[in-house]
């Protein structure tokens, strides 16, 4: 198979071991190259600190009049209000943000105006929906379910992974087992590969079915 | 043991051949639920089109006395089937509730399934999908969409029994009977499609297969379906249940 390549020269060994190699080096790290466009985190429409809202400590960030700020500890279900039910988790819909910040926050914060503007508190445009970007996404033949794995991982603490600030139970502390320590995230990225193997190994070590079914279908 | 186990079933269908009318409304039901692509004039010239089921019709006697006969056909989920040993890459196998199960992200498209199969229900995609704009949003999102060169089938609505399966372990209690129903036999008129589980005797349907009518679709190859047919019952002549396996 090499002896094209061998007839050109040593570059070209090169070239096709350097190729090989780096197929070899990606698949086994199993981890997306961020250089190809697949990157952990985006930046979003609104820089929305899940800092402020979800944690549960003493912030770095410094408020506008110099004090210091406590994260306010809200449970992810008060926002992603499907998670225990459903599919999907669930985005707020921006009249959901508005029925807070249309009194909570600065007049002069830019972002906080973005999103009063997109709930025509402010502008004259109408609503509009913000387009969130998505950081954790599953390929299209993968049938996820939030509601199973919250249900197990709140009846099982013991398998919960990371934590939320220290907080391993409840509906807000089973989280981090995939998603990380969202709380403690200015911008949320993805910590976990979410690649089948993270998937069939804790489907194995809790006796879930591993079964292709259970989500190929 | 939790209620609802994964693996506890045995899903199963039973036909019962004498109500089917013939409507095809399993046909359309099938085609909406799965994300079927539509099967255009060209596709079926081609002999390309994709139907996960479809209702056979024969006629039977000379025209003033012809009657039509109709049976409705969709992957039989056979316990020993001819389409899984010939899979290079195991995307089609049996799965431990019963069911033939095909994998799209694993299958490569050789076809060798397709042509093991002596039911002619596997269809391979020879084209990316497409829909008109208008039925754009109409997919159902817990269906995969097939892409070009995967193979697919009827999947006895997985999707459906998963469902179920999760809302009875999130209340803690059994599936119960006919709480499973696929898109084919929610939609007849006449419940000539039943659909459930035949590990439980008592369910409908392990009770409808011990009729004297009961036959199994081309006996002859041993692939002991998982789809049991009962025989049509006619009144001017005696039909028993080997006469009735040699229909069709």
């Amino acid at each position: 198979m090499l002896v094209p390549v061998l007839a050109i020269g040593g570059l070209g060994v090169v070239a096709v071991m350097g190729v090989v190699a780096a197929f070899i080096i990606t698949g086994w790290l199993g981890q997306p190259i961020p250089v190809l466009g697949f990157e952990q985190t985006f930046d979003q429409p609104i820089d929305f600190p899940h800092t402020i809202h979800a944690s549960l400590k003493e912030l770095d960030h410094v408020a506008a009049d110099g004090q210091t700020m406590e994260g306010l500890g809200q449970d992810c279900t008060f926002c992603h209000r499907t998670v225990t039910t459903q599919a999907n988790a669930g985005i707020p819909p921006v009249a959901f943000c508005a029925s807070c910040h249309q009194v909570i926050g600065a007049e002069d914060n830019d972002q906080l105006m973005i999103l009063r503007d997109a709930a025509d508190i402010v502008g004259d445009d109408g609503p509009s929906p913000v387009n969130w970007r998505r950081v954790h996404r599953l390929p299209d033949h993968v049938r996820f379910v939030h509601e199973p794995h919250i249900r197990y991982l709140t009846a099982n603490p013991s398998e919960v992974t990371n934590s939320t600030d220290g907080v391993t139970e409840g509906p807000s502390g089973v989280c981090s087992t995939c998603h990380g320590n969202v709380a403690a995230m200015q911008q949320v990225e993805q910590v976990e590969s979410l690649k089948m193997g993270q998937c069939v190994d804790c489907h194995r070590d809790n006796g879930a079915p591993t079964d292709c079914a259970a989500c190929h279908y | 043991m939790t209620t609802a186990e994964f693996g506890t079933h045995k899903w199963g269908m039973v036909v019962d051949v004498d109500k089917c009318i013939g409507c095809n409304a399993c046909v359309i039901a099938c085609q909406a639920e799965n994300n079927i692509p539509i099967n255009t004039q060209d596709r079926v010239e081609r002999a390309r089109s994709i139907s996960w089921i479809r209702v056979e019709r024969y006629w039977e006697g000379d025209f003033p006395d012809a009657k039509a006969r109709f049976i409705p056909i969709m992957c039989q989920h056979c316990e020993n089937a001819p389409c899984e040993p010939v899979c290079p890459v195991y995307a089609t196998y049996h799965n431990s509730e019963g069911m033939n199960v095909q994998v799209y992200n694993r299958c490569v498209g050789t076809r060798y399934c397709a042509n093991g199969c002596p039911y002619i229900v596997r269809f391979f995609n020879y084209w990316e999908p497409v829909w008109p704009e208008s039925l754009r949003n109409h997919l159902n999102p817990d269906v995969t969409v097939r892409s070009r060169g995967i193979m697919e089938k009827c999947s006895f609505c997985v999707h459906r029994i998963r469902r179920e399966s999760r809302n009875a372990r999130s209340a803690g209690v059994e599936i119960a009977d006919g709480a499973v129903q696929t898109a084919c036999s929610s939609a007849c008129p006449t419940s000539a499609l039943n659909f459930g589980n035949f590990n439980d005797p008592d369910s409908k349907v392990s009770k409808m297969k011990e009729d004297k009518r009961h036959y199994t679709l081309l006996d002859q190859f041993g692939t002991d379906p998982n789809v049991i047919y009962l025989a049509k019952i006619d009144a001017d002549k005696k039909v028993g249940a080997g006469e009735a396996a040699t229909h069709g």
